[in-house]
């Protein structure tokens, strides 16, 4: 009886373990969705497809600080190895280079903080957004899989 | 009787070995060939940001790009290349090379010693440039700083590793027609058109290959497994960018920024770090030329695996 109990305890404690790890996955994967939404945006003001409008750069600015603050916590031990939905996943590197992802990470950061209070026109957000955008592509050139 | 037979066959043999001997000889281009000519410098960076020389063959791992001294492993499914030195050093890049060596590597595919380069090179492509735009971009190149440092030799195991097999297969794949512009199509998409098939070389990633890892031409531009291993490369004919409108194209490969706001990753990174210095002009080209690519359906993906925890 009692290692029935146990037994079940382990199955209730280690099901809850893999439901975790799938919620961390779908909230990183939602995190980076919607950082990217917020570039595609102000890319298209870039374009010419919208007109430049200071909320919208606003907004997106203070999502990347968002991601920026949240990036560290993204990408915990618990998911690596973990086939996501969608057409990416984290690359095993992460883990295995833990330094060279966070200096990413800081990058990013950096870029985002000397961005703020900078961006005032369509030739200020070019500017700026060419600097941030490099440390998107920066990171997912090492860190981020496509999958077949 | 016997005999006769047996000469027969030995002297088929060694005239089967001539033709192959034949078909295989390395080609080059003559110093005679090439005029005097004064170089134009600015057309030379122009060419280098294009061609995505520093793609390969930068330095890893280091952000300056005119630091050409190679070393980057490119694998494919023939065995593991890896991005020669073609910095001006004197002793381990190219910097004892004569203008004729260099535009006999780049459109023929044939190094200074008389051997086949492995097509990894994309020459392919590179065949297809002027000469005048070559011979700009060898001046610039002899400015960048030397980088010392010989880079270790290909991991190909046999029998592709046989680099006289090699000109049977540039006899294959390659057509060694010159580009020639169509006149019913503006300045503008010629010369997207030409920046895409020569130095850009786009279509080395982005077609599929046959089993000999010759391009499949109806599928030029149609994407395919990466050759480089994991994941797939995009299907850049209209078939996989009818969402993308030209400014589009050009906003990409300038910021790496798709329309939805993702990034590019993986090698097109390395790409656009290059694509990214070209003039506006240049990129509206390009992206005139590719959004003009009829819709070509690509190689069919592998059915998508249940993606199940661990």
């Amino acid at each position: 009886m009692k290692r029935m109990v146990v037994v079940a305890a382990m199955l209730v404690f280690s099901a809850a373990g893999v439901v975790a790890q799938q919620d961390q996955v779908k909230q990183t994967q939602a995190q980076m969705k919607e950082t990217g939404k917020n570039a595609g945006a102000l890319g298209a003001m870039i374009k010419g497809e919208k007109p430049y409008d200071q909320a919208t750069v606003d907004v997106a600015l203070a999502k990347f600080e968002d991601t920026a603050k949240k990036l560290p916590t993204l990408f915990p031990e618990s998911i690596k190895g973990l086939k996501p939905d969608g057409d990416y996943s984290a690359s095993p590197k992460i883990w295995e280079d833990k330094a060279g992802f966070e200096q990413h990470i800081a990058s990013f950061t950096k870029s985002v903080a000397d961005a703020k209070g900078k961006i005032k026109d369509l030739d200020t957000l070019k500017a700026e957004l060419t600097v941030i955008g490099k440390q998107c592509g920066g990171c997912h050139e090492t860190f981020r899989v496509k999958k077949s | 009787m016997l005999r006769r037979i047996l000469l027969l066959v030995i002297l088929a043999g060694i005239a089967g070995f001539g033709v192959y001997w034949w078909l295989a000889i390395p080609a080059t281009i003559a110093a005679s060939a090439l005029p005097v000519y004064q170089p134009d410098l600015a057309n030379g960076l122009t060419t280098f940001n294009a061609g995505g020389c520093s793609s390969c063959h930068a330095v890893p791992k280091q952000d300056d790009r005119t630091r050409l001294g190679g070393g980057l492993a490119i694998p494919s499914p023939f065995g593991t290349f890896y991005a020669p030195n073609i910095s001006p050093d004197p002793n381990d890049g190219i910097g004892r090379w004569s203008e004729a060596d260099f535009v006999t590597a780049l459109m023929k595919g044939t190094s200074p010693s008389g051997t086949h380069y492995f097509p990894a090179f994309p020459y392919t492509s590179y065949q297809h440039a002027k000469v005048h735009d070559v011979r700009d971009l060898f001046a610039y190149l002899k400015t960048l700083p030397p980088v010392a440092g010989k880079v270790r030799d290909h991991d190909v195991p046999f029998p592709f590793n046989i680099r006289r097999n090699i000109g049977v297969w540039k006899w294959l794949f390659m057509d060694g027609k010159p580009f020639v512009a169509d006149a019913g199509r503006s300045a503008q998409w010629n010369r997207g058109a030409y920046l895409a098939n020569s130095f850009g070389h786009c279509a080395e990633c982005h077609s599929p290959r046959n089993f000999l890892g010759g391009i499949v031409s109806a599928q030029r531009f149609a994407g395919g497994p990466n050759p480089e291993g994991k994941g797939w490369v995009p299907n850049i004919t209209q078939k996989g960018l009818s969402d993308w409108s030209a400014k589009d194209i050009a906003y990409f490969l300038s910021t790496g920024q798709t329309p939805d706001g993702d990034s590019a990753g993986g090698s097109m990174v390395r790409v656009i770090r290059n694509t990214s210095q070209l003039s506006s002009q240049d990129l509206d080209a390009i992206s005139d030329y590719i959004k003009s690519l009829p819709p070509v359906e690509g190689p069919p993906k592998p059915p998508k695996k249940p993606d199940k925890e661990s």
